[in-house]
């Protein structure tokens, strides 16, 4: 008699705490940013409140998916009742695109020990060159090869200037379709092993001047594709 | 310079280390020569063997799990043969292996352009890339007639070993 | 014919020795069964058998790269990768295979640095390195 009473309450307590709601609540786990163009970080903020009745108390800093990006606590211990947020920054350095960052929080509430954010950044790129790179074989023909120099979403180009680091390439911009330009590229001879960074300058009307960067080679001869 | 009993036979009776009159300096040359370059090949190949069973898989005709194995086994074949021309010893043997590899090689070269496949040839290593198709072809060709004229050249009598 | 077919007998049953020697020291590093995938990632003892120009690029954060990295590996990551680039780009041919690590702190950078080096630049023969820094540190052990 006594065991099975003993059995039924450990069953309904254990069913009580395992359906019980999480105390620490959060709004959003997943946090969407669109920081300005040029901008060289961005910040999410994702806020909890604690809906239970103990203290919830986070364990450790948060883990963050890569280097770039660094979550702060406001504090360690979250009273019942209590809101707060964590901070995230994502240093976007020369990335590019839509980015999507993680924060892996840890704490001793027993209804969610791990709750893991997501910080989704759309990365406003003003000018994007297809391809970066462009080379010649030893000996190939000094043909001109195309850079396409493409706007970014929402991006109007008004032109795009273009300088060698070297005077073995020549570049040349002339308009494209779809409001796109054209780099022609073109090595002066392809005899020898020749290196040029060609800057990019984009003019799309705006005050950012951020410069772009693409590469143009002539292999060194004795490395030639069959 | 040797006087040479039997002359009626094809095959001479050498001293040992003397050469025959048939077996003249520039067969020893061209054997050398032969030789180093089927040594030069396979120890580019000994150096790469997972390249070489690259090169080997993309004429597509064996399977991988031949294909690699042979990659690592061909290769000491070509230097020990190279070095049985250039030694003249196993000579006969070198240049039979050495002419079936190399007419066994041309085939399949010209069977695998046929088929549009891509192949980079592999027999010198990638320092060979930069031959057009073409003069692979006829170095092959030339590295073949080579190899049959050594096999047609007198040779002392069989018997020496290692 | 008798001499020729022992002599030629011999040479192949020679050759079998230092080509066994040689399948025996790689028995690990080459895949025996199947050719080596046209996936992206290739394991440590296969990137180590590669020929002596092949690219190693660090994806790492500057400060890990500059504690300890791979001899001979360029730095290239997403934090700086404008101004790093053009160093890869001015060292890769065609022929070369490019092999990038990260740790596993940071494992999804030796993907996105690959898929950038292939999308953007056009390279070929790009390769994420399996298990990363943590591989080759082990190794050296």
């Amino acid at each position: 008699m006594n065991a099975k009473r003993i059995l039924f309450l450990s069953v309904v307590s254990l069913w009580i705490a395992a359906t019980a709601p999480a105390a620490l609540v959060w709004e959003k786990t997943t946090v969407e940013l669109n920081p300005a163009l040029g901008a060289p970080s961005a910040v999410g903020v994702f806020k909890y409140e604690n809906k239970g009745n103990t203290a919830v108390h986070f364990k450790g800093a948060p883990r963050t998916s890569c280097g770039c990006t660094v979550a702060a606590l406001q504090k360690n211990e979250v009273a019942p009742g209590e809101k707060g947020e964590i901070t995230a920054t994502f240093n976007i350095g020369d990335r590019t695109g839509v980015q999507m960052k993680t924060i892996t929080v840890e704490t001793d509430d027993p209804q969610n020990p791990t709750t893991v954010l997501t910080l989704k950044a759309n990365i406003a790129q003003l000018l994007e060159l297809q391809p970066a790179f462009v080379f010649w074989q030893a000996g190939e023909e000094a043909k001109p090869k195309t850079i396409l120099a493409k706007a970014g979403k929402g991006v109007t180009l008004k032109n795009v200037e273009v300088t060698s680091s070297s005077g073995d390439f020549t570049a040349r911009v002339e308009p494209g379709p779809a409001g796109q330009f054209k780099i022609n590229v073109q090595p002066k001879d392809t005899g020898k092993a020749l290196n040029a960074t060609l800057t990019v300058k984009p003019d799309a009307g705006t005050g950012a001047a951020k410069v772009y960067y693409a590469q143009a080679r002539v292999m060194p001869p004795g490395t030639a594709k069959p | 310079m040797i006087a040479t009993s039997n002359v009626q036979r094809p095959t001479s009776n050498v001293e040992r280390g003397e050469a025959a009159a048939p077996f003249s300096i520039g067969w020893r040359i061209l054997a050398i020569i032969i030789g180093g370059l089927f040594i030069y090949a396979g120890v580019i190949k000994v150096l790469d063997p997972v390249g070489f069973a690259g090169d080997i898989d993309n004429y597509k005709t064996l399977p991988w799990p031949i294909g690699v194995r042979l990659a690592f086994y061909l290769p000491w074949l070509e230097i020990l043969c190279g070095l049985a021309l250039i030694t003249r010893v196993l000579y006969r043997g070198g240049v039979f292996i050495l002419t079936v590899l190399m007419a066994v090689f041309i085939v399949a070269t010209i069977v695998a352009k046929a088929r549009g496949l891509d192949i980079s040839c592999g027999c010198f290593g990638h320092a060979s890339q930069y031959l057009s198709f073409a003069w692979h072809l006829a170095l092959d060709f030339l590295l073949l007639g080579g190899l049959l004229f050594l096999w047609r050249t007198p040779l002392p009598k069989d018997g020496a070993t290692a | 014919m008798k001499t020729l077919l022992r002599q030629s007998l011999l040479l192949i049953g020679l050759a079998l020795l230092p080509a066994a020697g040689q399948a025996l020291y790689y028995r690990d590093k080459v895949s025996w069964q199947t050719p080596v995938a046209a996936s992206e990632m290739v394991t440590l003892p296969q990137a180590q058998s590669w020929s002596a120009d092949t690219i190693w690029i660090d994806a790492r954060p500057q400060d890990e790269f500059e504690r300890e990295h791979v001899p001979g590996a360029l730095l290239l990551n997403e934090d700086r990768w404008n101004e790093l680039l053009p160093q890869v780009l001015a060292v890769w041919a065609p022929e070369k295979r490019v092999v990038i690590y990260c740790s596993s702190e940071s494992c999804g950078s030796s993907r996105e640095i690959a898929h950038r080096l292939r999308k953007e630049a056009g390279l070929t023969n790009v390769f994420v390195l399996e298990g990363g820094w943590e591989a080759w540190k082990k190794e050296k052990q």
